[in-house]
């Protein structure tokens, strides 16, 4: 099957790490460890990447990176008095489980 | 075939660098990329990456008026609770002086020079100045409040409604030296997003029940009253906002409530509706905001795994733009 979306992993550096016209031409999606969802068999999301210096990863490997990202945070949160989970107005939740696309 | 000259009366030039201040449909040579460009204007509103706030944080208050080159940060929490403030110059971030209370969900107004940072959490009717160097304690707030919203032109006007207060629907207005207050807003809300002026603004979506049921709707200010106007696609809570006046408005980011995950959901308000437009490139809740529908800035909140720092930038269709002009 003809994947929709490739991955990498890239530093986002601040101003000019995505630039206008860059998010113009194409959806952006960032992930938790500098994981970056970017349109598959597109040349202005290549070009992104080679600009990045990102590191393309397949759709397994990112998950396993942002995988390890989320659980971290969520033993960190784990590991919060019960006093500091639950005040709902701030919505100070256990991290979710993300799953990335193909 | 016509040339360039024929057409425009001038040759394209050639420069080592691209022109200061290009006019739209401007075309030159860069003799150093050795690329053709022009100054042509973007046709869809984009987010691109901003220079990185120095300390990652959520639950921000924001100067919600002014240009996306000059906004200030302030308050806000990691945890712990900040008095931190920072101020942007449109590449980067840069540490000024700190509020006298620190404090998180303040209701924040003004510009980077002349702001105002209303109540918080915990919660407070505490106001202080900033006139550009530093803060100032003002005159309180008649209801202590946070988790609400603020817009204002300046230090010497500004509106605060909505909150975690029994009575949701609650607004003062600033006249420079104390708070009134004002006409209540139809709808009770808290952990919404604002945008515009004290005598020209909106209230954008939050929620009522101690941030359990949505309110999807916005309200419009017009210095007297507030009116009911038209439903946003995605209603939600600890959304950022921004925009100039009850016309023209950004609701970005937010979640749904019951600790659903943050959402890059941007929506713009047009006068009479809203309609959704390119997303945040990393999604986030409890966001601050600053700008305008045409230049906006989103900055901190909380992501999917714990506070950012990120800064992404809001130029909306329109806005001018640099483009090589390519052959193949």
């Amino acid at each position: 099957m003809a994947k929709t979306y490739q991955y990498c992993v890239a530093e986002n550096w601040g101003k000019g790490f995505i630039d206008h016209v860059e998010s113009s031409r194409i959806t952006f999606k960032g992930y938790p460890a500098d994981v970056w969802q970017v349109p598959a068999y597109n040349k202005h999301g290549n070009l992104w990447i080679a600009k990045v210096g990102g590191v393309v990863k397949t759709v397994a490997e990112a998950q396993a990176i942002v995988d390890a990202e989320v659980q971290a945070a969520q033993a960190v949160w784990d590991a919060l008095p019960d006093a500091e989970k639950a005040p709902a107005l701030e919505m100070n939740t256990r991290p979710t489980d993300i799953t990335l696309e193909e | 075939m016509a040339e360039y000259k024929g057409i425009h009366g001038t040759k394209v030039q050639d420069y080592t660098t691209d022109p200061d201040n290009p006019i739209t449909g401007q075309v030159w040579y860069n003799e150093t990329a050795n690329t053709l460009k022009v100054e042509s204007a973007t046709t869809v509103g984009a987010w691109s990456t901003g220079g990185a706030l120095n300390t990652a944080r959520r639950q921000v208050a924001s100067s919600s008026v002014g240009s996306q080159t000059a906004a200030l940060c302030f308050g806000g929490d990691g945890p712990p609770v900040y008095a931190l403030t920072e101020a942007y110059n449109g590449t980067s971030w840069t540490e000024v002086n700190d509020l006298n209370v620190a404090r998180r969900f303040i209701q924040g107004a003004g510009t980077q020079t002349s702001a105002l940072a209303a109540g918080g959490v915990p919660t407070t009717a505490a106001t202080e100045s900033w006139n550009g160097t530093s803060w100032t304690e003002v005159g309180d707030l008649n209801t202590a409040r946070g988790y609400g919203s603020g817009v204002g032109a300046d230090n010497t006007a500004a509106l605060v409604f909505g909150g975690e207060v029994p009575d949701r629907a609650i607004t003062e207005l600033w006249n420079g030296s104390a708070w009134t207050e004002v006409a209540n807003m139809n709808t009770g809300r808290q952990q919404l997003a604002g945008a515009g002026t004290s005598t020209s603004g909106i209230a954008i979506s939050g929620a009522t029940d101690t941030g359990a049921t949505i309110v999807a709707n916005a309200e419009t200010w017009n210095g007297s009253a507030w009116t009911e106007v038209a439903d946003l696609n995605a209603g939600r809570i600890d959304l950022g906002g921004t925009g100039t006046d009850s016309t023209s408005a950004l609701g970005f980011g937010g979640a749904n409530p019951g600790g659903a995950a943050a959402l890059a959901t941007n929506e713009e308000w047009n006068g009479s509706s809203w309609s959704e437009t390119t997303n945040l490139n990393t999604a986030r809740r409890q966001v601050g905001g600053a700008g305008t529908t045409t230049a906006g800035l989103a900055f901190a909140g909380e992501a999917a795994t714990g506070v950012t720092a990120v800064t992404e930038e809001w130029n909306g269709a329109g806005a001018p733009q640099v483009r090589t002009i390519t052959t193949d």
